[in-house]
């Protein structure tokens, strides 16, 4: 099984290496929990029945002054499992992003690209900014995962991330996989009305903003939108993702796992889709 | 007068597990150079705890079990909602209150150079929400 959504912000082998990023972990992304070994990742993964995680980084050079991580620090971490697959950022707002994204997946091994529009503060169809990093994007054949809906980082505001945005972006690039993230809480019926029509969006999971993960997970998978909508109509265009550490990936597996969707969508949402999305598998 | 402190570093590797860190204190009152004393260990986790019981694995997994009868994982907690100081949401109630049900610390005299405890009694870090790397404070007192 695949988890799509982690971000590497605790990992205690690269805050030693470089400390500068236990404060951007801190006052950026705004994550409390204590740094911990990457074998504790290991383990969230194993006892969740997890086998590989994608880990997110997030380039906020112009908005916020930092990155987590730069993309080098990704493939550093890479090169320390076997188990992480790499996904790159860039910054909208650096004129040579669509360069650098080219240079982190084809010089340093990465496999997809994360932007986060609240953070990185810039509108996701915006055609001078963002275009040209799809167009490399679509070219290098990567899928890019894209923050929608709300953001606990204090300054990120949501109303740079609302899915409607990547309308245009689906339609414009349509041989671009994107993957909506969080599923775009709370605009999850936009997301769904995205995907059924757009086969190049997919959503994931990685959603958590009240009570606890089997309670909110069961609440937007089957209550905002109906279960049988993701059974019957979504199966292909759905990935597991938990969102770690803002959340342990053993309690979002088993929220999604307690869904009720059948044995063979669920094979498709912990596995097949996102063996596709990273090209492991044909579409 | 001789007071020690050490830090123990435990990695729990399952989500529910006592971890026998017997060895680890009676090397730490060995290594203190005290005789005659008293020896804390003391858990610095509101998730997690320290038990005294026999070293047997039916009670180990007796124990765990109990306390996740009289804590649930699924119940009706006030802590489920958002925690500003730690940019996520508490859903770990049953943790903390396993952690409570099962005290935080656990006290033994030291008597020539030795642990003096029980000869069936083991001295356990016990993890009630892990896996996750772990501090336990050793404090040896005395002469």
């Amino acid at each position: 099984m695949i988890d799509f959504h982690t971000h590497p912000m605790l990992v205690q082998e690269m805050a030693d290496r470089h400390p500068e990023l236990l404060a951007v972990a801190r006052d950026v992304f705004y994550i409390g929990n204590r740094m911990q070994p990457l074998e504790t990742f290991h383990l969230q993964m194993d006892v969740a029945g997890i086998r590989r995680a994608v880990i997110l980084p997030i380039d906020a050079t112009t908005a916020r002054g930092v990155k987590l991580y730069s993309n080098e620090q990704v493939a550093e971490l890479c090169a320390m499992s076997d188990r992480l697959i790499g996904f790159a950022s860039v910054d909208p707002h650096n004129p040579n992003a669509p360069q650098e994204l080219e240079a982190a997946i084809r010089g340093l091994g990465l496999r997809g690209l994360k932007l986060s529009p609240p953070t990185q503060e810039f509108f996701p169809h915006d055609r001078e900014k963002a275009y040209p990093i799809y167009a490399v994007a679509q070219d290098l054949g990567i899928p890019v995962v894209i923050h929608c809906g709300m953001s606990w980082e204090p300054k990120a505001k949501a109303s740079w991330a609302q899915p409607l945005f990547l309308e245009d972006v689906a339609y414009d690039f349509p041989k671009l996989n994107i993957v909506i993230a969080h599923m775009g809480w709370p605009w999850v019926l936009d997301s769904v009305m995205l995907a059924l029509k757009y086969p190049n969006i997919y959503l994931d999971t990685a959603a958590l903003y009240f009570d606890n993960p089997w309670d909110f997970i069961a609440f937007m998978m089957s209550k905002q939108v109906p279960l049988t909508v993701f059974e019957r109509s979504l199966r292909h265009q759905v990935v597991f993702g938990s969102n770690y550490p803002r959340v342990e990936i053993k309690n979002m597996v088993h929220a999604v796992k307690k869904l009720g969707l059948s044995e063979d969508c669920q094979h498709l949402v912990f596995q097949e889709n996102a063996e596709k999305l990273l090209g492991e598998r044909p579409a | 007068m001789i007071i020690k402190l050490e830090k123990l570093t435990v990695q729990s590797r399952r989500e529910q597990e006592l971890i026998d860190v017997t060895p680890l204190v009676e090397n730490a009152v060995a290594a203190s150079g005290v005789t005659n004393g008293l020896v804390n260990i003391i858990n610095l986790h509101t998730s997690a705890g320290v038990v005294v019981t026999e070293g047997i694995e039916c009670l180990e997994r007796d124990v765990l079990a109990h306390l996740a009868r009289l804590a649930p994982e699924e119940g009706e907690y006030w802590h489920n909602r958002y925690l500003d100081f730690d940019g996520r949401l508490g859903f770990n109630a049953h943790a903390h209150l396993r952690s409570i049900l099962s005290g935080y610390f656990a006290m033994f005299p030291i008597a020539e150079g030795k642990l003096v405890k029980g000869g069936r009694q083991r001295v356990y870090f016990a993890e009630y929400d892990g896996p996750l790397s772990r501090e336990v404070l050793v404090q040896i007192l005395g002469e």
